[in-house]
């Protein structure tokens, strides 16, 4: 019977009710929204780095990793390679010459790094053909070409076909300049990287450098599924174990902390949305229940404790959560399916986001533990919310309320 | 000799209002007998409220013990006092006695079932009730589709629902137009006769006093006189 006066109870002022049940719907809603655009904003940053510039997996020399000098190569990389390749696991799956040098342009030089790609094998990876905004991918064959960023160029003030040279120390430790001609002009995700990172045919760099063709200084691998990371990491292991190889994550541990950070963001931001849902529910509730202090009154004076007064209240408020709950999620999950797929434009901010290595069109997207975790939270707010109002249900003293008008 | 129902012995109820103490009661003594017809009368503020508040466990006093049939109600807890209160006490207010989203029939059995009467039993129960204040066809309606003399009906089969032995009525008809509040004076008049329930009620309508066999009169929270009559 309680819980059917306390149906019929959020019934009786249907404006009121549809106020708290749209305050949880929008509140669900929004925290949702603002969580998975934020998730969308990351993933894109996490899958770019992954795809585009870490690959599931690096193998390098152990000394690489600390001096990055092109003398620490891996042996037999070729061999390797193919081994990889036939691996199910594995997507793509390519060797790179690495070095640091300096490019210079007739008006100004600055350092890059340089690296020296087999342009098939990286179309999966860096995906340069795709990010060319200017000339074509590796197609004249020559072996001169050099690739730059967009920014890079501004900055050197060339032009597509320019002539630039770079300066490294091959392994010999000697000073080496070669004279490069601008291939094409790419333009990343990830300005930031197009401003240092330029690419050359590996043969080329190799010969440079003096290192063999079957040496490389970084293995990387792509795999279909990341799910496979763990096993196919300890088996790569064991597949070069004198190699250091890490996965994206010992790569980029900056990226492991912006999933880290985003579970805090994730608890951050809904607790300040369904704070401002609180005073809503309050606000609400206590009208409700000081409107009804005669009724209460009169409840208490023919036989209803104050344990079951406490709970009719509560359970009006659970009842509006459990409408608003599912609807919330609902509306939430919708404009996240609907959003994730056509994706939101934001290119008004996409100079400042792009410097920062994120995409100006974000997918919003949020996995299944996230939703739950927000209804819950809504749930257990919506509940402490309406603990006030039922306590002042209870301060009521029968013939005083029945007094009042 | 007839068993005392309600025993009052000295009771004040003194209010702080805006810190000015105000007595409502002072020193009353009342002594009811089982199955006595009484009115409460007395100008407004005269305490005929607050005496019904202490005497059905809805208010404490500020002194005085109040004992109902044999139990002293002053020193019950609270979790005793309202299952004592719901097992032999019933009341009718003036106003606000129903609960606004439950019909007739639900607003009556609600008291049943917190005395966890079966279904059954409490369906049967209801509708005697009914039939006994003469709303059978109204079992199924709110109280925002009774008039005020059917609402105050309701009340009285709601405060008659589990069986109490004191029905106490805080003003009933003063909102009923004439007709009603003969009508609901006939219900609780032949209730009090067929049922020996004991009824005590407040009242300023000289149509309920007449009714009444015992007529007591409260001014300034102080018993002023107490008489039986017959009633007309």
């Amino acid at each position: 019977m309680l819980v059917q006066i306390a149906w019929r109870n959020i019934w009786r002022n249907k404006t009121r009710s549809f106020v708290v049940i749209g305050s949880i719907v929008i509140g669900l809603w929004a925290s949702i929204f603002i969580l998975a655009f934020a998730w969308g904003l990351y993933k894109n940053n996490i899958d770019e780095s992954v795809n585009r510039q870490l690959s599931h997996i690096q193998i390098h020399h152990p000394e690489f990793t600390h001096q990055q000098e092109s003398k620490f190569v891996i042996e037999h990389s070729d061999s390797i390679l193919s081994l990889l390749q036939k691996d199910d696991r594995v997507q793509a799956a390519s060797a790179r010459t690495i070095t640091k040098g300096m490019i210079t342009s007739p008006t100004t030089a600055t350092g890059v790094t340089v690296y020296g790609i087999s342009p098939a094998a990286e179309e999966k990876q860096i995906g340069l053909n795709e990010n060319l905004i200017e000339g074509d991918y590796f197609e004249s064959g020559k072996s001169n070409e050099i690739f730059i960023g967009e920014k890079l160029a501004k900055k050197l003030k060339i032009k597509l076909r320019s002539k630039v040279v770079v300066t490294f120390t091959d392994i010999e430790s000697n000073m080496v300049s070669a004279a490069f001609r601008v291939g094409g002009i790419y333009r990343s995700r990830n300005l930031s990287l197009d401003e240092v990172n330029v690419y050359v045919q590996k043969q080329s760099l190799d010969n440079l450098l003096g290192l063999k063709p079957s040496e490389s200084n970084e293995l990387a691998i792509l795999l279909k599924n990341e799910s496979a990371l763990d096993s196919f990491n300890s088996d790569v292991q064991l597949m070069v174990p004198h190699k250091k190889v890490e996965d994206w994550m010992d790569l980029s541990p900056e990226l492991e902390l912006v999933i880290e950070s985003f579970h805090l963001y994730t608890y951050i931001i809904t607790g300040i949305i369904l704070l401002a849902l609180t005073f809503g529910i309050v606000n609400t509730m206590l009208m409700s229940v000081l409107e009804r202090i005669r009724e209460l009154g009169m409840l208490m004076a023919i036989g209803l404790n104050k344990k079951k007064i406490f709970t009719m209240i509560m359970l009006e408020t659970l009842f509006l959560t459990l409408i608003g709950c599912p609807v919330g999620l609902l509306v939430g999950w919708l404009s996240v399916l609907v959003l994730g797929s056509i994706g939101i434009n934001i290119a008004i901010f996409s100079e400042g986001l792009a410097s920062y290595g994120f995409s100006s069109i974000i997918y919003p997207a949020l996995d299944s533990q996230n939703y739950w975790t927000v209804a819950i939270m809504c749930l257990i707010t919506a509940l402490l919310s309406a603990i006030y109002p039922a306590f002042r249900a209870l301060q009521l003293n029968p013939a005083e309320s029945i007094r009042k008008i | 000799m007839k068993k005392t129902i309600i025993d009052a012995h000295n009771v004040s109820k003194t209010y702080n209002e805006k810190m000015i103490p105000v007595k409502a009661l002072q020193d009353v003594h009342l002594h009811i007998e089982e199955g006595e017809f009484v009115a409460l009368v007395g100008p407004s503020g005269s305490g005929k409220s607050t005496l019904l508040n202490m005497i059905g466990g809805l208010d404490e006093p500020s002194s005085g013990t109040v004992f109902v049939d044999g139990v002293e109600i002053t020193k019950l807890p609270e979790n005793k006092l309202i299952d004592f209160r719901l097992e032999n006490i019933g009341f009718v207010f003036q106003s606000f006695n129903l609960i606004p989203v439950l019909t007739s029939k639900e607003n009556i059995g609600f008291v049943l079932q917190l005395q966890k009467v079966p279904k059954k039993d409490r369906e049967k129960r209801v509708l005697e009730l009914l039939q006994e204040v003469g709303l059978a066809e109204k079992i199924n309606s709110r109280p925002g589709e009774l008039s005020g003399g059917q609402q105050q009906r309701v009340a009285v089969a709601r405060a008659l629902a589990s069986k109490p032995k004191i029905i106490l009525a805080d003003e009933p008809t003063a909102n009923l137009d004439s007709k009603s509040a003969a009508n609901l004076l006939d219900i609780m008049a032949k209730l009090n006769k067929e049922e020996k329930i004991t009824f005590l009620f407040s009242t300023h309508d000289q149509r309920v006093i007449e009714k009444a066999r015992r007529v007591i009169t409260l001014v300034d929270g102080k018993v002023d006189s107490d008489i039986v009559q017959t009633p007309t």
